[in-house]
């Protein structure tokens, strides 16, 4: 489905990403972990070119090319084939909830009014924001503004999903609710590739849990293996650091 | 007050009330319309980052911002004529203060477009849409209601400045107030009357200010529409 070989990104002088090979299979759920710094982010916002990676291919529904050479174009029709869910929401501000998810439709698919507006009730319904659609997104709370930009993001019918660090903006009360919504789509057999610090959410839901460490991947396994025999050193320092943080 | 001073603040009202209609408020809104025209080319050029003419914007508004207003209207209305270019008073006023307005506009429209946040334009981009769909129905609208207050700013003192133009003939409200003060001998009562006038259409500027700002704010209109919703449920 989704797939990353040798990738490569740096900021200056500073080595972010230090070949890096990612995939994602059709249905899978991949929580991705890791110590802040270590380039989960980055990864994720090389895949969907927010970042340009210095070298690197890329592969996703049937499409293969190295992403430095990559045209405009092609750019915009790999990512209508992602969906991508931010950290900071960044839902339009000046659009209402409803809207923030009819506009990619109308304006980037093009899709008829009637069409689009069906599908926006629809994913409204789906996160439970149905009742908010003509809000702006100042007037919703942390946790509803990621759960349209969630509706936003699977309106527009994406391969696969993005999701950075969902999570990591909201209060501690919030986060549940956008959980849940996540748990869901996983259930529905969504492909999504989730950079967490959600632990929970890590070893109960997704299908496989990569660890990166120093802009590398050291981990690749079950959430069961990965929580019960780490096979990195920094894996293992990752996860007895987060549960003694957590008293668990 | 005598009963002559009356007389002549009565009758001069009017025609001052006259030329600020017929001048000073045409002049002002001319004067606005092109200079925030200009004022947005400017701005796109440098936040496009358009080689050459990102550094000839900066070097136009470092000219215009950097040097007076009534020189530069001098130096359209009497210096270009002695390089063979003559213009009629109130087109040189037109041309010097939007030239100079719009070297203030820019920095507006271009700190407005940049307090838009990035995530902004990242989010239009994974939902599909390219940089000008995004830039005119995501970033532009936010940026507008951003640069409003200063924007209204520049109107506000663009109505006072306009009687700079007294100064090249141009016949507005403040002139007018001129020759009517010279004819009765009265400048104190005159010009006091004149202010009185400026101060009247900024008062309802600031009026209109507040009106429009409240109906930019896209949270407050959208409660005012919930609200009628309600009603006509009710």
């Amino acid at each position: 489905m989704l797939e990353v070989k040798n990738l490569h990104k740096s900021f200056g002088e500073n080595e972010v990403l230090k070949g890096i090979d990612f995939s994602v299979k059709k249905g899978e759920v991949v929580a991705i972990l890791g110590s802040s710094g270590s380039g989960k982010t980055t990864l994720l916002r090389c895949i969907s070119f927010l970042e340009r990676a210095d070298s690197g291919t890329i592969s996703l529904d049937g499409f293969e090319k190295d992403m430095t050479e990559l045209t405009r174009r092609e750019v915009r029709m790999l990512r209508m084939k992602m969906g991508f869910v931010f950290q900071e929401y960044n839902l339009f501000r000046n659009k209402t909830a409803f809207q923030n998810v009819t506009e990619g439709l109308r304006i980037a698919q093009k899709i008829p009014a009637d069409k689009a507006r069906e599908t926006a009730v629809n994913v409204l319904k789906k996160v439970g924001m149905l009742e908010r659609a003509d809000y702006y997104p100042d007037e919703l709370s942390g946790g509803q503004k990621q759960r349209v930009a969630i509706a936003r993001a699977i309106a527009l019918s994406p391969k696969v999903i993005l999701f950075d660090e969902p999570t990591s903006a909201l209060d501690p009360e919030l986060t549940g609710e956008v959980l849940e919504v996540m748990k869901m789509l996983a259930s529905e057999g969504t492909t999504m590739a989730v950079v967490t610090h959600e632990m929970g959410f890590a070893r109960d839901v997704a299908s496989r849990v990569v660890f990166m460490d120093g802009g590398k991947i050291t981990d690749n396994r079950a959430p069961a293996e990965f929580f019960s025999s780490p096979e990195s050193d920094a894996a293992r320092r990752f996860l007895r650091r987060m549960t003694s943080d957590r008293g668990i | 007050m005598s009963e002559r001073l009356l007389d002549i603040l009565t009758s001069s009202f009017p025609k001052l009330l006259l030329a600020c209609i017929k001048v000073t408020i045409p002049l002002t809104a001319i004067v606005f319309a092109l200079s925030l025209i200009l004022g947005f080319l400017l701005a796109l050029v440098q936040i496009l980052d358009i080689k050459v003419l990102k550094q000839l914007a900066r070097v136009y508004i470092w000219i215009f911002r950097g040097t007076p207003l009534l020189v530069q209207l001098y130096i359209v209305f009497f210096g270009l004529p002695s390089i063979g270019i003559t213009l009629d008073a109130f087109p040189a006023a037109i041309i010097a203060f939007s030239l100079n307005s719009a070297a203030y506009n820019a920095e507006t429209i271009r700190s407005a477009i940049m307090s838009v946040p990035a995530g902004q334009l990242e989010a239009g981009y994974m939902v599909g849409l390219g940089y000008g769909q995004i830039m005119r129905r995501i970033v532009l609208p936010q940026a507008a209601r951003v640069a409003f207050p200063t924007l209204s700013n520049s109107v506000i003192s663009l109505t006072k400045d306009t009687s700079l133009v007294a100064s090249i003939t141009v016949v507005e409200l403040f002139k007018t107030a001129q020759q009517i003060a010279a004819v009765y001998f009265e400048p104190f009562a005159l010009y006091c009357e004149a202010a009185l006038i400026y101060l009247l259409l900024n008062t309802l500027l600031t009026f209109l200010q507040s009106y429009l700002e409240k109906r930019l704010v896209w949270k407050y209109s959208a409660e005012k529409k919930r609200r009628k919703k309600k009603g006509a449920l009710a």
